[in-house]
């Protein structure tokens, strides 16, 4: 895939050339990942199934929707590592390497190159999806009602996971500390957040918060499309994560059309 | 060294002592000791912030994933903070400093200098038992307070702390120098990283575990370290302390070991 091709194959014009660029694009993404990629699936699959399978362990006795929390939640924890963390390391790896530099100078659009990151990382994300949703179902005995709500509402999840992350990888330039907030990131929203156990457990003030904040908005719609009557106020959580999508988009974007 | 001009506070340190036995050996560790304490000191924030979240964080993190806990279990999370807080140190810095030290290629320079690699190997497991134990103490200290507990502190919690703390530094130098490459030690300190925290029964009782899985970690050290210092800070908790001071000093034992064997094999 050399820019040469890319050149003659994609006219700088709306419409069909947005289509041809983020195929394009995509297929870049994929190749360029191809190494790589297999491992993510892997580690995604460990890290999804084997919280699944740890609570197991911690518990007594599985309380009946402790079985049912996690394996949602481990589902939605998924995508959220992939855009949150995944995205930013990806991206501070390009930029060390020069490939950063390299993909914006080519002749695509950069909302195609951002569709395409999602595309992929999607791709990453969906082996580990099912694969702790059915290992969760069976291990715990979970009855789950999955109903068609459950795309839009994993791509609005990856989507809007993807977002956050552009803002922060592309909003601060320091790779380092880009690192550093990720990891930092994951550990707060693995412990401190109401998505791989109800928010009644944690403190008063930490629930209050995440009303407004994206993840366990995030973490009720994917929980809401795979069981019936454990969540409430669904359309709520669904206008949290598009506003939170909205917003970081906006970022994104400025970000990215700004000139060096 | 005699006879040579020296700039003026210049220290003349003496090379006319003997470069073999114990006296030597003391020398050098003492020495390498204090080099590899000013280059951890460094990132002892680093450590310390990384203990707390391994060790008060994980500890409440627990909390919340169990929702309401009878006074036990409270004991079994509470108490199992300083021993998350003391896995990341030597278990996983300690690989990965020596890692980076390979690539940077420093790990040579050492090697090279003129001091035996025995009292290298000491100085640097001292060194980060050592950085591990303040982070050890703050994370119990934080979980104390969370849980507001009554705990029964004993002496024993001094040994067992910081025999909690020299076996991970074993272990963790034995996995630094014995996998070649530094990118997979990357890999094994993640997997022990993840495997401590969500598959160990640190902070819940072994008899949760199913069978297969106790057996494992009746073998493995952490279960070990654990039962050793919960015995340190409570009363009548836990059982069978001797055997588990004997099965975390072996596994020190065993860490040495792995790392003189490859230390000795090296090129």
């Amino acid at each position: 895939m050399t820019s040469a091709t890319l050149a003659t194959a994609v006219p700088a014009r709306r419409g069909n050339g947005w289509v041809r660029s983020l195929a394009l694009l995509i297929h870049w993404e994929l190749l360029s990942m191809r190494i790589a990629l297999p491992m993510v699936v892997a580690v995604q699959s460990v890290v999804g199934v084997g919280s699944v399978l740890a609570i197991g362990l911690w518990f007594d006795q599985v309380p009946p929707g402790a079985g049912l929390y996690v394996t949602t939640g481990g589902a939605t924890m998924s995508l959220i590592i992939v855009g949150l963390v995944m995205g930013p390391q990806l991206i501070a790896s390009q930029r060390m390497r020069g490939t950063y530099d390299f993909l914006w100078s080519l002749p695509t659009q950069r909302s195609a190159a951002a569709g395409a990151w999602v595309v992929v990382a999607l791709v990453a994300t969906a082996p580990a999806l099912v694969a702790t949703v059915a290992v969760g179902a069976l291990v715990y005995d979970l009855d789950l009602s999955i109903s068609p709500m459950v795309v839009p509402a994993v791509v609005l999840t990856a989507v809007t996971a993807t977002m956050i992350g552009y803002a922060l990888a592309h909003g601060v330039t320091n790779p380092t500390l880009v690192s550093m907030a990720t990891q930092v990131l994951i550990f707060v929203v693995f412990g401190f957040s109401p998505i791989l156990f109800p928010g009644r457990n944690l403190p008063g003030w930490i629930d209050s918060v995440h009303q407004w904040l994206p993840v366990a908005s995030m973490a009720d719609i994917v929980r809401a499309s795979l069981t019936t009557g454990l969540v409430t106020d669904v359309g709520r959580a669904y206008v949290v994560v598009v506003t939170w999508l909205g917003l970081c988009a906006a970022i994104a974007a400025v970000v990215l059309t700004r000139r060096k | 060294m005699t006879g040579l001009p020296v700039a003026a506070g210049v220290e003349r340190v003496a090379v006319t002592a003997p470069a073999a036995g114990p006296a030597w050996w003391l020398r050098s560790y003492r020495l390498l000791l204090r080099r590899d304490l000013i280059e951890l000191r460094l990132q002892l924030v680093t450590i310390l912030i990384i203990q707390i979240f391994m060790g008060a964080g994980m500890a409440v993190i627990y909390g919340f994933m169990l929702g309401d806990l009878p006074p036990i279990r409270t004991i079994y999370v509470a108490t199992g903070a300083p021993v998350l807080a003391l896995v990341p140190v030597g278990a996983v810095m300690l690989p990965g400093i020596t890692a980076q030290r390979k690539a940077e290629g420093s790990q040579d320079f050492l090697w090279s200098l003129p001091v035996p690699h025995t009292a290298s190997a000491a100085a640097t497991c001292t060194a980060f038992t050592a950085a591990a134990l303040p982070g050890a103490v703050l994370a119990m200290v934080a979980a104390g307070l969370r849980y507001d507990l009554d705990l029964s502190v004993s002496v024993l919690v001094v040994p067992a702390v910081l025999l909690g703390a020299l076996v991970m530094s074993a272990i963790g130098y034995g996995i630094g120098h014995a996998v070649e490459d530094p990118q997979r030690t990357n890999l094994y300190t993640n997997l022990v990283i993840f495997g401590v925290l969500m598959f160990s029964p640190i902070s819940f009782p072994i008899e949760q575990f199913p069978d297969w899985l106790a057996s494992v970690h009746r073998v493995l050290p952490v279960y070990h370290v654990a039962t050793i210092i919960r015995a340190g800070l409570t009363d009548g908790v836990v059982t069978d302390t001797a055997v588990s001071f004997a099965v975390v000093a072996a596994w020190t034992v065993a860490g040495w070991a792995l790392a003189f064997r490859a230390i000795a094999s090296r090129r």
